[in-house]
């Protein structure tokens, strides 16, 4: 199994990532990420504690929105890719939200030495069931060659 | 009452600490995300790979903390209750894979505080940057999170 999906020759400026849409939030999933991130901040568990902090209900850790984001890269790009990658978190995350990932190449350059990998630059974002931008971000990847 | 936040801890470094990063863990995380790569899961496919094993996610970072020092020790230096704060913004810069079975030095520092009108009153902006070192002394990782506090 190859694990760069795509070569620098296939993308060009614009080109678009396929959308990842990630399946509704639900409690389990942040119980779940809670545990493999050491993230326990109760007002992600805790319905009784969220709506005392003023925030009304649970709401999703944005790591984990980060990390739909970062996935929606690796998907399109492949795994080990990412040479940087950078979010700001727009919106709150709620339980039986739907994200889905969406980016774009915005530049390409290529290797500085001639027969290294080229590198791009991403736009992306992440929004919820109501079209509403949770995350605004940024990635850069390596991307080989064919040559 | 807005609160006040502890200005005085800006610029504050953490003593450096180790993590020696676990497999279970690296597929607990990329299970938790949704992520089922072979690269993070599947260490016979992994083995075969460019790397000759499983690799972290690029949000894997976030979970290194030091284990030994008390994990409300920030907060409560700055003042601020855990139910005020909020994840503004997150950069991570990869220089080489995060690996099973390494340990990594991670220094750090809180590299900016500031406060700002938010759209819902006052808020203070928390940087913390962490700097993710190998056995060999290289840079693997950058990490640079804004925490958001509701003062």
């Amino acid at each position: 199994m190859k694990y760069a999906k795509v070569y620098a020759e296939d993308i060009q400026i614009g080109s678009e990532m396929p959308a990842l849409a990630k399946p509704p939030i639900q409690q389990i999933q942040l119980t779940r990420y809670a545990g493999a991130s050491g993230d326990f901040n109760p007002i992600h568990q805790d319905a009784a504690f969220a709506k005392a902090a003023g925030m009304g209900d649970v709401f999703a850790h944005g790591m984990l929105s980060m990390g739909f984001v970062a996935q929606s890269v690796t998907d399109w790009l492949g795994v080990g890719t990412v040479r940087k990658l950078n979010v700001r978190f727009a919106a709150i995350v709620r339980l039986g939200d739907v994200v889905t990932c969406h980016g774009k190449i915005v530049a390409k350059r290529p290797p500085k030495d001639g027969d290294g990998p080229y590198l791009v630059d991403l736009d992306l974002w992440a929004e919820n069931q109501k079209g509403e931008k949770i995350i605004t971000g940024k990635a850069t990847a390596f991307l080989p060659s064919r040559a | 009452m807005p609160i006040q936040i502890n200005m005085s801890v800006k610029g504050k470094e953490y003593a450096p600490f180790a993590v020696t990063v676990e497999r279970g863990k690296i597929k607990e995380f990329a299970r938790a995300i949704g992520d089922l790569s072979p690269f993070y899961l599947d260490d016979a496919v992994a083995k075969a790979g460019p790397w000759g094993d499983i690799i972290a996610p690029p949000t894997f970072p976030i979970t290194f903390r030091d284990e030994n020092a008390d994990t409300g020790l920030l907060l409560r230096e700055l003042g601020v209750d855990i139910g005020r704060i909020l994840h503004g913004e997150q950069e991570f810069e990869h220089f080489k894979p995060i690996r099973p079975g390494q340990t990594y030095l991670c220094r750090l520092r809180v590299a900016d505080i500031y406060e700002k009108a938010g759209k819902s009153g006052p808020m203070a902006f928390v940087v913390r940057e962490t700097t993710v070192t190998d056995s060999d002394n290289d840079i693997v990782a950058l990490m640079r999170g804004t925490t958001v506090v509701r003062l």
